[in-house]
Order: C-alpha cells, then structure tokens, then sequence
C-alpha cells in the first residue's frame, strides 16, 4: 500500500501544521500510514527519505595522525622496489622520473605485480597478503565518530571520543586504520577523496537507498521502528546535481535488503542500538552488500527537512579491501593510494569476528555518515519479508 | 361527403398541421439561431509552425522529418492566430520553408515511404511515367492548396517532373522536386479566404467552398481539410446548412479536435513563453527543461481532461482538482507518484485528484500558470495577476510607466521579514503605479502560496503568507476562493467566447459581429458552459463564413492615389 500517499488524502491539514513547524520540505512527507487505519490500531506518523549521501563519518585534524599522513603513493612504490631489491641508483633515477613528470613505466611495472609467492611476481591486489607489509601508522588522535558497540565504555584503551555527543568508548577503527592516508581524510563538510569518488559511483550504479520513521508521534520521544531499504528507483537529481527532494520510490521486495529496527527518540534524535545487521544490497563498484552488525545509529532531523545520520556495526573488513582491490594501479595513484597499506592497515586494526582457526578479526568496527532529503516511499505490496537478524 | 368523413379529414388537417407544427420546431432548435450582425474583412494567414506540422504528419505519416526552422511567429490581441494575418514571409524565412519542402518531399518520395505514399508506381523509375506524375501531384496539390489545382498549375508542375526527369533520370525524384516546390508556394504557405456573392444574399460575399472548408479545418483541427471535407467543399454540400452540420459533427468526433483544442489553449494561455522561460537554479533546483514541458502538457492534459473528454463545464477547468501528472512534476507539488515502468524508461502520465482540503484546484494554481508569470527568481503577484486578467479575463491592463521604480518592492535587504503584500503596498502607493496595481495585485497575492516555480510555501521572505483578496467584487481567503471566483466570474467564459472565435475568424471580432458574439455567450451559457457545443454553434454561424465586399474598384483607385507614385506597382489599376 502507498502509506504516503493514501495518508496524504487525509492528512491535508496537518500537514500544513507541520508545515509550519518544521519546515516544507521535511513536512511534505510527513503523513499518517495507512497501514495504521485498521480500526483497532494507533495512529502511525511516518517519515520517510532517500540517502543522498553515504561514506565514511570522518573527523581530521592537524592532530590526529602523529607520525604524520602517509607519503604519496608514488614514494611508497619507491619503498616497495626497494624492497623488491631495486638498487639505489635505480630508486633515484625513478624518483627524478617521477619529479620531472615521467611516467616510469619500468616502476609500474613492477608495482602491479609486487606480489611475491614462492619468488615468484603476482598481482599484488589479488595476492595482498603476498606484498611487503611497509607497516604504516594508523591514526592516534583521541576523536572519531561513532558508538560504543562493545559496551566497553571509556574502560576501552582503543576507544575514540565522539566529537558530537562526547561519548567514550567509540569504536571506529575503520577510521584508525585509514585515517592517515590522505585519500581517506576530511570532515563531514569536506568531505575525503574516495568517498567522494566513491558517492559519485554509488548514486549512479545503484538503487537509492530510502529510510523510513514510523512512531505514534514522531515529534515526541517515544519508541519508534526504523527501516532502511533499497529502492527499485536511482536516486532523483536536479538538474545542478544536487538531490531531488519530494521523490517518489517503490521499496525493492527484495528481501535481502530489508531491514527494520527497534529505535527510540531522544531529544528529537533517532537512536538505534541492536544487536542485529543491518545488509543493504549495494553497487559492486564499491561494496557489493553493506553489512553492519550490531547495527547503531543516531539520526538527526533538521528544520530544512534534511536528515543526517551515523550508521555503524562491524563490518566484514575484507568486503571493504576487494572495494579498494578492484581499482587497481590506476585507481591507486589516483584515489585510494597505496592499497596494500590499506590492507594490512585493516587487517591490523580489525576488532571483532576472530576466526576460530587463526583469531584474525574478520570484522572491523566502522561508522558511516549519511545525509537523506524527503522522499514518498511506497512499500511493496507484498508482506515485507524481513531477514531475520 | 358525410359528416363523419368531414371530421374525419378535419382531424387528420389537424394532426398534419400538427405533426409539421413538430417538425418545424425540431427543425428550429436543431438550427443554430442565426442573429444579424455586420460582418467583417476576408483575411489571409500565414500557416502557424504546428499547422504545417500537422499537413504534413495528416498527409505524408509521423515520421517525417521536417528538417527546418519556421519564421517567428507575432502575437497580436493575445493570439498567434490573429497574428497569422498580420505577417509575411522574409526572404531568410523562404529559404527555410525551400528547404524543409525539399526535405520532406524526398523522405516522401524515398524508398522508405514511396510505396505507401504514392498512389502509383512507375513501370521503371528510369522511365518518365506521366500520368502517375499527374495523378500524384494533383492528389498532393489538393490537400496541400486545400482546393483543386487549376489544369495550367497542375500541368506546370508535371511539366516541371518530367524536365526534372531529363536531367536526373528518376521518376521519383522528379516528382520529389515538383512535390518540393508545392511545399515552398505561398498557396500552400498561406490560407487566403477566396469569397463569392453569396446567392442567398446579394448583398454579401461568402466563403467559398474549399475556404469554408479551410476555416472549419484549421479552426477545429489545427490543420488542412481531409478528402471528405474537401468532397463535401466540391459537391456544394458546405453550402447547405444540413451538409455543413453534418461535417461539423464528424469534425467535432474526430480524434483531430483535439489537436485543435490544444493549439487553442496552448496559444491563449501564453505556452510559446516556455520556450524562453528560465528559473534561477539555486533557488529553484527542482525546476529544469523536463519540468517546463511536463508543467505545460499537465494543463493541456487537465484542460482537455474538462472540455473534451468529460465534456464538462468549461469552467472547471479553474477549479478542478483532477489533473495528470509525471514523477518530476510531483516531485515539485511534493505528492507522492511512483513510477511503474523499469528504471531508465520513458516515465508516462498519472491521473492524479488533490484532495479537497489542498490549496491546489484548477489551472491556474499549476505550475504551467505559476512558473510561466513569474520571474527567474520569485514569484510576483503581479505578473500572475496581469496574467489572470489578460489572459483569463481577457481585460486589458495598461503597460506601466517608463519611469517605474521598482527598489521598494525588490529591496529585500531592506524590508526584513516583509511580504509580497506589504512590499507592494508600499510600492503601490506611488498614484502613478496605484490605478493598475489595485486590478492585478489582489489576484497575485492569493497565489503567493505559490513560490516563483509553483511549490507551496506558507511564508514569504520569513513572514506568513496573507492569501486574501477581492476580485471585482468577489471576496476570498485564498487561491481556492480565488479560483472559485475566477470560475463564476462572467468574463472567464465570455473571454473564451470571444478568443475562440476571433481564432475561428484569424482575426478580431468586427464590431458589426458583436450581435453574434453576444448570441454565442448566451448559447454557451443554455448549454451548461460546454465547450464543444461551443465550437459547433461557431462552426455552424454564418458570421464564420460571410465577409464583407471587397472595396469597391473605384475606392481602392482613389485610395492608391493617395500614395507617392514611387509606391503604386505597375500593374495597378
């Protein structure tokens, strides 16, 4: 049933309250559900949007990385041929190549496939754990966004301080283990290279992503259900690229990307803290299925309509390494850097899901930044088939 | 004869005088009243750029590409169709209209198309087949010229081909070129109204009757006469008050009035300004390209929605809440429509009803009305209030004075918290602005829920919105009432009245026609304010079809003496 749009027939006049309220655009889909006039029922208010941007929640400063960023990558290839037994003159001779615009093709060479088995060269993104580890810092400033997924509170050593809320404890080490490389930095205004590059893949390859509020008032504290689920719709663009407010899109039935939680409103903020995954299906050009467990969030509605979140859990670290691996030697002189580093950076600094057999963690707690606009959102017709978590 | 006899034959005298008594009544309501009038100048106007379009869709297929730029169109007393009489073709133009002949008729006599287009094929193209030459080109001259070529113009023509032929060798070629030049002759390009006496009245000239047929044609479907109406034409049957009914009822069922009716409302509601329309991109992100043409097919589709689908009163369609709409044109209403094709395909039109509490109803709450009357960059209730009385209302508001000063109403720095409203009061207070403002303003403001590009907002520059006003005695709270006023406002049906039938004409009501206009106000009223007994009423008065005399010889000398002798053309007489 199309809550929004059935709700919109009857609730005409509080919308125009609310319009008044919280301003046009955030009202405008603001409405009564539908599901919610079965006689016996409360009322049901939904809110719903569509993401309109999705990366990593960084927060950089001068501070934070004390051995300082990560060289570019083209010293690190240095490091690496090095490593790989290149001799002196040679390292010089590439690196004034590299001073005077060449493109040092024998070095590139050798860099996509740095790997070595058995003294054998293979790929080196495919073989990662074949390369020379060069062991780069990760970051040691005291601020990260994020939550305190393991409860540990600020008994935890490892644990960041949300430049938001205060909150101790965070664990973000997503953030740790890429915050030095310069690709990987910025703020929620500036935001970093790759996840710039990497929104402009997304909101072009895949369906948008749309979040829906439901609660028996969503103006006042109280409990309230969480959905985030994809659309069968890309995401809706003016014609200067910025996102279309007051969209329409129908939810994918797809129940691999279904997902609901139980939240609360605090002070006019969203908060999700479960023990469940979230798994959103996502564009292979990044991340095939985002995967979050022990889902977190905290969603914040602004007087423009907008509404902007952080969304954490752990997550599968080597889901995140292929994204990075599939860029290969281009992608990593021109976005991501050194790939390798980023590889051992992860496998570092991964904090949950040890493997039985080595303890590895294969799960690395991380907290994304997302921004939504209002949207109408039509839920399939179908009984929403969720994946139990 | 007996005396039941006698009664019995004085009753069947009775029921004769009785039954002729019906008859003739029926035969009188089914008559369009014929009221005296004076009738006014046969003109002669230029085919619009859709006209043309239309002909060659009608007579060659959808898809043949036109492959030209058409001379500017000029509007005058509010519409393009009164301009076509006022305008000529400049030589650039000519070239334009050269080229797009010779355009089309190649596609038409490509091998794509020849065998369906042409109604005979050569034995061999190699070889010049006069009488299929002949009979292709008279077909095409009478649709195209709208009348029979005379035999000279018909034999120039096929006289034409087959040189043509001698040169290049192809049949079809060859009566490509002469098919071309057809295209490009100003009995093609323009419709000039050929008169006669008219035998009924000698004292008047009528249309004759392939330019009766013409105005019919273009009056109600925007293009040429088909083969049936130009028979009908030929046999005398326009002529004849039955025949004419009987085409103008077929007209009138035809899916071609449609086309007609869109080409009306298109030119009367000012949609050629959207061809130039632009909206500020930072205050206005939602509105692009597509949102323009969405927004002026969404009224098209909610006019023709009232008037020709649902033949309901013509005047819902300034309050009617039903309207179609397409996800990027709800998006801007801010209601929900959900695509129901794949992503990436074409996204069609949804019926769509406001619900009775929105401030949404009828036209001119639409973003084709809203967006068109304001500027790039807010909305002014001005513009949409002139708009409202030309436009709608068909009243004249003067132009403003040359030295208008404006800083009162555009200094938002200095008027902090100020709405539209106060702003022009202010601004209004200056006598010179005061008379013109008073008629437009009060109209606009009740729009000013509306921002510049059409979406709802109930604050101006910070400051909630005052949408109440009066509209010539008619008070109201807000755009709802205002539509509601608009729609029982006498002018709003008379000034379609007289819109449609000055298109009818190509000109402006004579006012020696006025007795006629009067008389189709009070039929459109008797008829509920439905617009297609309307349009058939126009079509079937004589005042469409009777024209005054020409001047007579002796008056047009006198009048070309008055001219420098520089001016008289030689063969003047």
């Amino acid at each position: 049933m199309n809550t929004a749009a059935s709700a919109r027939q009857t609730g005409f006049q509080a919308l125009i309250r609310t319009l008044s309220w919280a301003g046009t655009a955030l009202a405008a889909c603001v409405v009564t559900s539908a599901p919610a006039l079965a006689a016996a029922s409360p009322p049901v208010q939904t809110q719903t949007y569509v993401v309109s941007w999705f990366g990593q929640a960084t927060a950089t400063n001068d501070d934070d990385c004390s051995q300082g960023v990560h060289p570019e990558v083209e010293q690190l290839f240095l490091r690496y041929a090095k490593a790989l037994g290149a001799n002196q003159s040679q390292i010089n001779a590439w690196h004034r190549g590299f001073l005077e615009g060449e493109d040092n093709r024998d070095l590139m060479q050798l860099m996509g496939m740095r790997g070595r088995i058995n003294g054998e060269p293979v790929n080196p993104y495919t073989h990662p754990a074949a390369v020379v580890d060069l062991k780069l810092p990760g970051l040691d400033g005291p601020l990260a966004y994020g939550f305190d997924m393991d409860g540990r509170g600020a008994d935890q050593p490892e644990g960041f301080t949300d430049p938001q809320t205060g909150e101790k404890g965070v664990d973000h080490q997503l953030y740790r283990a890429l915050g030095c490389v310069r690709a990987f930095r910025g703020s929620l205004e500036g935001r970093p290279t790759y996840w710039a590059w990497s929104w402009g893949q997304l909101k072009e390859s895949q369906p948008a992503w749309v979040v829906t509020l439901s609660g028996a008032d969503l103006s006042a504290d109280g409990p309230v259900k969480v959905r985030l689920e994809r659309a069968i719709e890309y995401l809706r663009s003016n014609s200067d690229g910025s996102p279309r407010r007051d969209a329409g899109y129908r939810v994918d039935p797809d129940p691999r990307s279904r997902n609901e939680f139980d939240g609360v409103i605090r002070d006019g903020v969203v908060h999700v803290a479960s023990s469940d995954t979230l798994r959103l299906l996502q564009s292979p050009l990044v991340v095939p299925e985002l995967e979050l467990d022990k889902f977190h969030l905290r969603l914040q509605r602004h007087d423009d309509g907008r509404v902007t979140a952080f969304m954490g859990g752990y997550q599968p670290w080597h889901d995140i390494y292929w994204s990075f691996a599939s860029v290969g030697i281009g992608g990593e002189q021109q976005v991501t850097g050194d790939i390798i580093a980023l590889y051992y950076l992860m496998k570092r600094y991964a904090d949950a899901d040890p493997d039985p057999q080595t303890g590895q963690n294969r799960r690395i707690s991380a907290t994304y930044y997302i921004e939504a606009v209002p949207a109408f959102v039509q839920q399939p017709q179908e009984a929403a088939q969720m994946v139990g978590r | 004869m007996s005396k039941q006899q006698g009664r019995t034959r004085r009753w069947q005298w009775l029921a004769g005088l009785a039954a002729l008594g019906v008859v003739g009544v029926a035969v009188m309501a089914l008559r369009p009243q014929q009221v005296p009038f004076e009738p006014g100048e046969a003109v002669t106007r230029r085919l619009s750029a859709e006209q043309y379009e239309n002909i060659v869709r009608d007579l060659f297929g959808e898809d043949i590409e036109l492959g030209g730029r058409f001379e500017p169109e000029m509007r005058v007393d509010g519409l393009f169709a009164i301009g076509a009489s006022h305008v000529s073709i400049s030589p650039a133009g000519m070239e334009q209209y050269d080229a797009m002949g010779r355009t089309v008729a190649a596609q038409v006599v490509d091998e794509a198309h020849r065998d369906a287009l042409l109604p005979c094929q050569p034995q061999d193209a190699g070889t010049f087949d006069e009488a299929c030459a002949r009979t292709f080109l008279q077909d095409a001259g009478l649709l195209l010229y709208r009348r029979p070529m005379a035999q000279s113009q018909l034999d120039s023509y096929v006289t034409a081909a087959r040189e043509a032929h001698e040169l290049l060798g192809d049949f079809y070629q060859s009566v490509g070129l002469s098919l071309a030049a057809m295209l490009a002759s100003p009995s093609f390009l323009f419709f000039e109204e050929v008169t006669e006496p008219d035998p009924r009245n000698p004292d008047q000239h009528r249309l004759d009757g392939y330019s009766k047929a013409s105005q019919l044609s273009f009056f109600l479907w925007n293009s040429a006469p088909d083969k049936a109406l130009l028979e009908a034409a030929g046999s005398g049957e326009l002529h004849t008050r039955a025949g004419l009914r009987r085409q103008v009822d077929r007209m009138l069922d035809s899916p071609r009035l449609e086309a007609g009716l869109r080409a009306f409302f298109a030119d009367n509601y000012l949609f050629s300004d959207f061809e130039t329309l632009a909206k500020d991109g930072q205050l206005f992100p939602k509105f692009s390209a597509q949102v323009a043409a969405d927004a002026r097919e969404q009224t098209l589709r909610t006019i023709m929605d009232v008037v020709l689908h649902r033949d309901a009163d013509f005047r819902e369609v300034f309050t009617t809440r039903r309207t179609f709409l397409t996800p990027e044109l709800a998006s801007v209403y801010r209601v929900p429509l959900f695509s129901e094709v794949p992503n990436g395909a074409p996204e069609g039109w949804h019926a769509f009803e406001f619900p009775e509490d929105d401030p949404r109803g009828g036209i001119l709450t639409q973003v084709a009305f809203t967006a068109l009357h304001s500027p790039a960059g807010r909305s002014s209730p001005t513009l949409r209030g002139k708009a409202l009385r030309e436009v709608v209302l068909c009243q004249k508001v003067p132009a403003p004075p040359g030295d208008i000063d404006f800083t009162q109403f555009e200094d938002l720095a200095n008027a902090e918290g100020s709405t539209a409203r106060e702003r022009l009061t202010a601004h209004s207070s200056v006598p010179s602005c005061a008379g013109c403002h008073k008629i437009m303003d009060p109209i606009g403001l009740a729009m000013e829920h509306f921002d510049g590009i059409g979406e709802l907002r109930m604050t101006d520059n910070g400051a909630p919105i005052d949408p109440s006003g009066d509209l010539d005695g008619t008070s109201y709270n807000d755009a709802d009432g205002l539509t509601q006023a608009v729609a029982q406002h006498p002018a709003a049906t008379s000034c379609v009245v007289e819109r449609l039938s000055a298109r009818a004409l190509g000109r402006l009501v004579a006012r020696g026609e006025r007795p006629w206009i009067k008389h189709l106000n009070d039929s459109f009223g008797d008829s509920g304010y439905r617009l297609r007994e309307l349009l058939r009423e126009i079509s079937l008065s004589e005042a469409l079809y009777t024209v005054a005399p020409t001047r007579p010889e002796a008056e047009a000398v006198a009048a070309l003496s008055a001219l420098p002798a520089t001016l008289i053309p030689e063969d003047a007489p």
